[in-house]
């Protein structure tokens, strides 16, 4: 792999292993508080579950460019993360986690089986284990979202909510990032619009099933990953701060 | 008014040659979502191969001593509506994990005449039996087999679950 | 206690199971005052598990590595699952979880004392691993060998996942006290300061104080007494302490020779018994935690129960 080449693919998977990261963080908030006994050790898996995918990718990451994940997540200041603002949003009610974690889930699993056949071996072998995970997250994350937009009035309400708000913000996922056209050529990742339009096919019909409408419009606020939501700051100061109360130490 | 939703039996399979075994009860709404539950609830650490869960009011429990003090009564044997019973035995109290196994089935009209059918056919060793289950077939969901990659082995990959992850631990041995 | 001569017969009867070491299973005859202790201990007990997760809970967001906080989501994991183990076993004694959680929320139902104090720092994580989950375990080891089946069962699971919680913590401690910075030394110290007396208040009353012990001990729920228990984990624990060169919060602390164990000064109860009563440092956030989540909650399960009502329409 040539210089220009790499340096692509280290931008993607940074990306990819930012947005995984950050939205483990809010799922994990929901530790300890969720609507139902079950449901705090369902979301505790979840969120481990995206800690891991985001540490493989990170390990990815660091063997092209010798960084160590540590440091990555815990010493990179809030303008250098690569976290899309759709991951940023505080978690918000249930039905505005279950949705984005649907929305999201939708996106991976899509994302993975196409992964699976990168050409870039250490990816497909990590895509695969992430895939096992991913196929139980869309199953628990679609099966709510079913009971929530066919629940109640007022579940569907606050779910139609959070859709109109997180409907734009995903579509900043699929944005092609940087020289993302040398990685799409030599068949290491598909092409945005690939991904996109497998996207939309699976969650088009399915949100509509669940009584919900897709808003019309779907411009993200900001197509640039180097622009961070208001959320992100605050978000890495407390998720930094013990590791930063003594950088010398080991933990 | 608060809900907790109805609580579902979980039974769970450590291996293909296992028996399944009533492991505790999740609260869901429904059997889909009690399937998703079990799994996170039960399945942290890697020891499962497949999960049944059954609505707690469809399993007709009974322990012998509750038969000793109230004979099961001789039923007759009603054909119309004959279903396929599950029937699951607790045989021990040495290990204090051993509760209920799925050790049979049995086609009866009620519970009660799977029961007494169970108990009369010499299959199920019914005077080490300490407490039956019987529970109507149609009253199971099952995972199926190829779930096992998406809902059973990743826990095969949680090290961090285990305690032996984190070797031996002592301040006091290490300094000898 | 039992007057009818029915009871009487039954009484002994059960008391002979216990004794030839059989368990009693849901459905088996028990007297009420058995099932009255056993929902009282197995509710506190699961209801200690939920409040259980909130102290730790608060550092998932801030955990100093990936690895470090992989770990304590799988174990505020595991509480939420130990809860749910128990909760399960209480309810086989005819309680259900609504009147359980309503107790907890109305302040009638009580949980462990430790958890009412503050988690202030990241030492205080591996504290709760070590000292605090140590001491459950001591606790829950003895409970498996319960004569109740289904709270034996669930303790038996809970012991065999437990064992990590208490390892992870006292690998951190053994880390940062060995080849940490003074920074993390320092926090070391003042956690266990912090901590080790609420600790040994976990295992309960002394033995005169605790009236309920010796009906317990012989219906075989509990198998040892607190003060038992206590000195036992005291032994454990006190020389790992000082070999890492902690300083333990008790100038009284000294070994007898001739009993082989460590006596600890006085514990103040009074301190306990407030704590108890709800007027710990942390007693009121921990129940409005639990209200808020029981309040959001409200609105989800009833539309998952009303999505569950249509499709069986």
């Amino acid at each position: 792999m040539n210089e220009s080449h790499q340096t692509a693919l280290s931008t993607w998977l940074l990306a990819m292993a930012d947005d995984q990261l950050i939205l483990a963080h809010r799922n994990s908030e929901w530790i300890g508080h969720g609507p139902i006994l079950e449901e705090d050790i369902a979301l505790a898996n979840i969120a481990q579950d995206e800690l891991g995918h985001a540490r493989l990718l990170y390990e990815l990451y660091a063997a092209l460019t010798g960084d160590d994940p540590d440091k990555l997540v815990f010493f990179r200041e809030t303008a250098v993360y690569r976290s899309t603002q759709f991951v940023e949003y505080p978690k918000g009610d249930w039905a505005f986690t279950m949705l984005r974690q649907y929305l999201f889930d939708a996106a991976e699993m899509v994302l993975l089986t196409q992964l699976v056949d990168s050409t870039y071996q250490p990816l497909a072998q990590a895509a695969a284990k992430m895939r096992n995970e991913e196929l139980y997250h869309y199953r628990h994350s679609s099966a709510w979202l079913k009971r929530l937009g066919l629940g109640t009035a007022e579940s569907n309400q606050r779910t139609q909510t959070a859709l109109d708000t997180l409907w734009p913000l995903a579509q900043q996922l699929f944005v092609p990032l940087p020289a993302a056209e040398f990685l799409t050529t030599d068949g290491v990742i598909p092409p945005a619009t690939v991904w996109q339009e497998a996207w939309e096919q699976v969650v088009r019909p399915f949100l509509h099933n669940c009584d919900l409408a897709i808003p019309t419009a779907a411009a993200p606020p900001t197509a640039d990953r180097a622009i961070h939501s208001p959320y992100l700051a605050p978000l890495l100061a407390e998720m930094q701060e013990v590791a930063r109360f003594d950088p010398e130490a080991t933990w | 008014m608060d809900t907790q939703w109805p609580r579902y039996e979980v039974f769970k399979q450590d291996s293909p040659h296992k028996a399944h075994e009533a492991v505790g009860s999740v609260h869901a709404p429904d059997a889909e979502m009690a399937l998703l539950q079990a799994r996170d609830v039960f399945v942290r650490r890697p020891s499962a191969v497949s999960l049944w869960v059954v609505p707690e009011t469809a399993v007709f429990a009974i322990t012998a001593e509750e038969i000793a003090a109230n004979p099961v009564p001789p039923l007759p044997p009603i054909a119309t509506h004959a279903q396929t019973y599950l029937v699951f035995t607790k045989t021990s109290q040495r290990r204090s994990m051993t509760f209920v196994r799925h050790v049979g089935e049995i086609v009866a009209a009620t519970p009660q005449i799977a029961l007494q059918l169970a108990m009369e056919s010499g299959r199920f060793n019914e005077d080490a039996v300490f407490v039956w289950w019987l529970v109507p077939e149609s009253a199971i969901t099952r995972s199926e087999p190829g779930d096992i990659d998406s809902l059973f082995t990743p826990a095969h990959d949680k090290t961090y679950r285990q305690q032996s992850y984190y070797g031996f631990v002592s301040p006091t041995r290490n300094r000898k | 206690m039992q007057s009818d001569p029915v009871d009487t017969d039954r009484l002994q009867e059960f008391e002979t199971r216990i004794a030839r070491g059989e368990k009693i299973e849901p459905g088996d005859w028990m007297p009420d005052e058995y099932r009255r202790q056993l929902i009282r201990m197995i509710s506190q007990h699961a209801h200690s598990e939920v409040v259980g997760m909130l102290p730790e809970g608060a550092w998932i967001t801030r955990a100093p590595n990936l690895r470090r906080k992989m770990v304590l989501m799988a174990k505020v994991q595991d509480e939420a699952g130990h809860g749910q183990y128990l909760y399960h076993a209480a309810e086989t004694l005819g309680i259900s979880r609504e009147e359980m959680l309503a107790a907890l929320l109305n302040g009638r139902a009580k949980y462990s004392s430790i958890f009412n104090y503050p988690t202030l720092t990241w030492a205080d994580v591996a504290w709760i691993g070590w000292l605090v989950d140590g001491a459950a375990i001591k606790n829950q080891t003895m409970l498996a060998h319960c004569s109740y089946g289904p709270y034996s069962r669930a303790m038996v699971r809970i012991c065999a996942e437990e064992t990590f919680h208490y390892k992870q913590g006292k690998e951190m401690i053994v880390h940062y006290m060995s080849s940490g910075t003074p920074k993390q030394k320092a926090m070391v110290q003042d956690g266990l300061n912090r901590w080790w007396w609420p600790m040994l208040m976990m295992f309960g009353p002394h033995d005169t104080d605790s009236p309920n012990s010796p009906l317990l001990i012989r219906w075989g729920i509990k198998t040892k007494s607190n003060d038992t228990l206590r000195q036992e984990f005291i032994n454990e624990e006190v020389p790992e302490l000082l070999a890492l060169g902690l300083t333990i919060p008790d100038p009284q602390l000294a070994f007898n020779e001739a009993s082989g164990s460590w006596e600890i000064g006085p514990i103040n109860w009074d301190e306990f018994w407030q704590v108890v009563r709800g007027n710990g440092p942390m007693n009121a956030e921990r129940l409005a935690a639990r209200q808020q989540a029981h309040d959001n909650g409200l609105w989800v399960r009833e539309a998952v129960a009303a999505y569950a009502a249509k499709q069986q329409a």
